[in-house]
C-alpha cells in the first residue's frame, strides 16, 4: 500500500557526503540541457550517464533502481506509441491496415523526443532524490530566498509524513484483519474511516506539537541549522565544462532523426 | 494526474512556473498573516499538509477495478480556502516528486497550476456556492471534490495540448481529453464519494474542528449537536 520511499536510500548512499550545492546544481543544469534538446540523442546520453552515477558511484541497488525506472519507462513508452500514431501529418513509415492507423515520420520523431526527454529528466531527478536527504535540500532552498515560513512548514510536514504513514499502515492492517476491504462498499467505508480518523489524529498531534514547542520557548519561528559549504572552484569549472559539452552536443545533434 | 518530469518541452516549464508563482506568493502572504495572528496555526497547517500527502498516497478503490490515488485537493480547499491550499499543494507536490517520483522538478509549476490552483479554486467556489444556496454540505463536498478532481485532469489535458499542438491545438486537445479527462470521470466520482465519507466522519466525531475552520455554518452545527 505505501511503497518504500526513496528516503532510506537518500540517507545511506555513497554520494551522500558529496557537496549538496554541487549535486543540486549538477542535477538541475543537466535537467535543463535535457529539456532544451531538440534531438533524442543528448537526453538518452544523459539517461545512461545518470543511471551509471546512481548505480555505481552512489551504489544504489540496481534491482531497486530498475524497478523504480520502470514507472517512467512504461509511461514514456506508451506516450511514444500513442504520439507516433496520432500526432503526425507527414509521410507514413508503417501502415497497420486496421482503421487506417499509421505511424508518420514527424509523429514518430516527436514521440521519440518526448520519450528521451522524459527518461533524461527523470534520471536527473532520480539522481537528486536518491543521493540527497531532504533536510539538506531545505538548506539549499533557503539560499534560493524561499520564504522562511515555507521552509519551516515543509520541514514540519516532512517530519509528520512518516509518522502518519506508520499510523495509516497500522489502521489499514487493523481494518483488513476485520474484513474491512472485502468489497467495494466496505472499502469506501473503511477508507473514509481511515482518512477521517487520520485527519483527527493529525489535528490532535498538531495541537500537541504547538503546546510542546511553546513550553520549550517557541516564539513563532524555528531555527534551521545551515550546513552548506560552497563548491570548490575546480569542481565548478569542471561542472561548467561538462554542461558546455552537453550543450555543444545538443547543437551538433540538432537535426538528427531516425527517419 | 501528474505531468511527468521532462514531458513539457522548451520554455513551457518556465511559463507555468510564472503563472503559478503569483497565486502561491499570495498564499504565502495569507499564511504569514494567519500564523502571525495565531501562532498555534503553524503546526496545524504543517500536519494538515502532511495529511494531504498521506491522503494522496492512499490507493483508492475504483469502479474500473484498477486503483487510483485521490488528489485530496478538494478536501484541502474546502478546509483551508484556495490560497492556503495552493501553498500546501506546492509543498506536497515537491515532496511527491522527491520522495515518490510522482511528477517532477521542471513540471512542478504546471502541476501546481492544475492540482494546486485550478482544482482547489473550483472546488472551493462550488462548495461556497452550494453553502449559499443552503443545500446539504455533503452534496456540496461531493460536487466540490469530484469537480475539483475532474478539472485538474482537464487542465492537465489543456497543458499537454498547448505543449504539443500537433497537428493542430484542437485535434491534440481532443486526443488528450479522451485519455486524461474522459477516462478519469469514474475516478473523480470515486474521489467525491470518498471525500463525503471522510467529511461526514469528521463532522460526527470532531465538528469543532470544522467550526473553527469556518467550513460549516452555525445552523448545521446545531443539527450536528442534536444528532450527537
Amino acid at each position: 500500500m505505501f511503497e518504500n520511499t526513496l528516503d532510506n536510500y537518500a540517507h545511506s548512499n555513497n554520494l551522500r557526503d558529496a557537496n549538496v550545492n554541487f549535486k543540486v546544481l549538477f542535477a538541475i543544469m543537466t535537467l535543463i540541457v535535457s529539456l532544451i534538446s531538440t534531438s533524442p540523442v543528448i537526453p538518452l546520453i544523459i539517461t545512461i550517464l545518470m543511471s551509471y552515477l546512481i548505480i555505481f558511484p552512489a551504489k544504489i541497488p540496481w534491482k531497486f533502481y530498475l524497478k523504480f525506472l520502470s514507472i517512467p519507462f512504461i509511461f514514456g513508452f506508451l506516450t511514444f506509441v500513442y504520439m507516433s500514431f496520432f500526432f503526425g501529418t507527414g509521410p507514413d513509415i508503417f501502415n497497420s491496415g486496421i482503421f487506417n492507423l499509421s505511424v508518420t515520420v514527424d509523429g514518430f520523431n516527436t514521440g521519440l523526443l518526448v520519450f528521451a526527454r522524459m527518461m533524461g529528466g527523470f534520471t536527473c531527478m532520480a539522481f537528486l532524490a536518491l543521493t540527497t536527504p531532504m533536510t539538506e535540500l531545505f538548506s539549499v532552498l533557503e539560499s534560493f530566498k524561499i520564504p522562511k515560513i515555507i521552509i519551516e512548514l515543509a520541514m514540519m510536514m516532512y517530519r509528520y509524513i512518516f509518522l502518519f504513514i506508520d499510523e495509516g499502515i497500522n489502521m489499514y492492517h487493523a481494518q483488513q484483519t476485520r474484513l474491512g476491504y472485502h468489497n467495494l462498499r466496505s472499502s469506501y467505508k473503511s477508507m473514509g474511516m481511515l482518512a477521517s480518523n487520520l485527519f483527527i489524529r493529525t489535528w490532535i498531534k498538531g495541537e500537541q506539537a504547538y503546546i510542546s514547542m511553546e513550553s520549550r520557548g517557541y516564539n513563532g519561528s524555528l531555527y534551521i541549522h545551515n550546513y552548506q559549504n560552497s563548491i570548490e572552484t575546480k569542481n565548478l569549472v569542471l561542472l561548467l565544462c561538462f554542461e558546455a559539452l552537453l550543450v555543444l552536443g545538443v547543437y551538433l545533434s540538432g537535426n538528427f532523426s531516425v527517419f | 494526474m501528474h505531468i511527468m518530469e521532462g514531458m513539457l518541452p522548451g520554455l513551457w516549464p518556465l511559463f507555468w512556473y510564472m503563472v503559478s508563482l503569483p497565486v502561491v506568493v499570495y498564499g504565502v502572504i495569507r499564511i504569514k498573516k494567519i500564523t502571525e495572528e495565531h501562532p498555534e496555526s503553524k503546526p496545524l497547517l504543517a500536519v494538515s499538509g502532511a495529511f494531504v500527502f498521506v491522503l494522496s498516497s492512499l490507493k483508492m478503490p475504483s469502479f474500473t477495478g484498477s486503483c487510483s490515488h485521490p488528489t485530496g485537493n478538494g478536501l484541502a480547499a474546502v478546509l483551508f480556502g484556495p490560497a492556503v491550499a495552493s501553498v500546501l499543494a506546492a509543498i506536497v507536490l515537491l515532496f511527491q516528486a522527491l520522495l515518490l517520483a510522482h511528477g517532477g522538478i521542471s513540471t512542478l509549476g504546471a502541476n501546481i497550476f492544475s492540482m494546486g490552483i485550478v482544482g482547489p479554486l473550483c472546488a472551493w467556489l462550488i462548495y461556497k456556492g452550494i453553502q449559499q444556496m443552503g443545500w446539504s454540505p455533503s452534496l456540496g463536498i461531493f460536487l466540490a471534490a469530484a469537480a475539483g478532481d475532474l478539472l485538474t485532469y482537464v487542465t492537465t489535458a489543456t497543458q499537454l495540448a498547448l505543449a504539443f499542438p500537433l497537428p493542430t491545438f484542437t485535434a491534440s486537445f481532443t486526443n488528450f481529453m479522451t485519455i486524461f479527462a474522459v477516462t478519469q470521470i469514474p475516478l473523480a466520482i470515486g474521489e467525491g464519494l470518498l471525500t463525503v465519507v471522510i467529511f461526514e466522519y469528521i463532522m460526527k466525531l470532531r465538528p469543532d474542528i470544522l467550526e473553527k475552520l469556518n467550513v460549516i455554518g452555525p445552523k448545521i452545527k446545531e443539527s450536528v449537536k442534536a444528532v450527537a
